[in-house]
C-alpha cells in the first residue's frame, strides 16, 4: 500500500495510509501513516462497529493535518478488543 | 488450486492468531524505499476536500477480473471501483488474509459508508465516485514495471481529488 501511496503523493495529491504492519510501513516510508496493531484485513476495525470505524477515520483525517514530517507514523493506542468507542461528534477538523 | 487452499487456510490462521504471522511477513518483505519521501501539502481545509480511497484488500466488482493469486510476487494490477455500486456487489480476491469479516462489512477495508457520514456532517466536501483497489504485495520483481505505469493509471488520483485514504 505504501508504494501506491508514494506514487499518488508524487502526483500532487496528499495521502494518508492506515497500516497494520508497522515493519512494512517503516521500510516503504509512505508520506503519512496511522498504525494500529490489529489483525490482517481489519484496518478499520470490526464488522458493524460503526463507532470504531468512525474513530479510525477521524484519526486518519487528523493525521493529514498534524503530520508535518514526511514518513511519520502515528501509533494509535486502541486495543483490538475490549475497548468502548464513542461516536465522536466534531464541528470541524480544520 | 491446492496452493490457493493452503494459502487461504494459512490466512485464516494468521488473521485469527497474529503472532503466527511473523514467518509469513518475513517471506514477503516489501521494497525498501530510498531517497526523498514524496510530499504534497494539503493546502486547503479538509471540509473543502474531495476524498478517494485506495484499498489493497483485493476488492473488485463482481464482473471484473479477479486478482491473480498464482503470482508469488503479487499481481500489481488495480481495479477501478464505482463508489455508487461497489457496496451492493463486490468480490474479494485475496488468499493472504481471512476476508470473512470484510465480506460482512465492506467498510472495514473500504469505508465508504463512514466517509459518506463524515461528508454529510460537513467534515469533508465530498466523496469521489471513483476509487481504486489492488492486492499488490509488490516485491522488487514487480515494483519497477508497476511504478512506470502507475502514475498515469491510478483512477483515484484525478486532478479534482484533493486527498486519498489508503487502507
Amino acid at each position: 500500500m505504501g508504494l501506491i501511496q508514494r506514487e499518488i503523493e508524487r502526483q500532487g495529491i496528499p495521502t494518508v495510509g492506515i497500516s497494520i504492519v508497522r515493519d512494512y510501513t517503516e521500510k516503504v516510508q509512505p508520506p503519512r501513516t496511522i498504525f494500529l496493531k490489529w489483525p490482517f484485513g481489519h484496518p478499520l476495525g470490526e464488522p458493524g462497529n460503526l463507532a470504531q470505524q468512525r474513530t479510525v477515520l477521524l484519526e486518519a483525517l487528523k493525521a493529514v493535518k498534524t503530520i508535518r514530517e514526511p514518513g511519520e507514523i502515528i501509533d494509535l493506542p486502541f486495543p483490538w478488543r475490549r475497548y468502548r468507542y464513542s461516536v465522536e461528534q466534531m464541528a470541524s477538523l480544520d | 488450486m491446492l496452493s490457493s487452499i493452503k494459502n487461504q487456510m494459512i490466512a485464516k490462521a494468521i488473521t485469527r492468531f497474529p503472532s503466527l504471522a511473523e514467518r509469513f511477513l518475513a517471506a514477503y518483505q516489501p521494497v525498501r524505499s530510498e531517497g526523498v519521501i514524496p510530499w504534497s501539502e494539503l493546502g486547503k481545509p479538509l471540509r473543502t476536500c474531495k476524498m478517494a480511497v485506495v484499498t489493497t484488500a483485493g476488492v473488485h466488482h463482481d464482473d471484473q477480473q479477479p486478482f491473480d493469486m498464482r503470482d508469488p510476487d503479487g499481481d500489481p494490477s488495480y481495479r477501478e471501483l464505482d463508489g455508487t455500486t461497489i457496496r451492493s456487489g463486490f468480490t474479494i480476491t485475496h488468499d493472504y488474509y481471512d476476508h470473512t469479516d470484510a465480506e460482512r462489512d465492506l467498510n472495514i477495508v473500504l469505508p465508504l459508508d463512514r466517509l459518506d457520514e463524515l461528508t454529510a456532517e460537513g467534515l469533508l466536501d465530498s466523496l469521489s465516485v471513483r476509487h481504486s483497489a489492488s492486492w499488490a504485495i509488490l516485491t522488487a520483481a514487480t515494483y519497477r514495471p508497476w511504478s512506470k505505469r502507475a502514475p498515469r493509471k491510478l483512477p483515484a488520483s484525478s486532478k479534482k481529488t484533493r486527498s486519498i485514504w489508503c487502507c
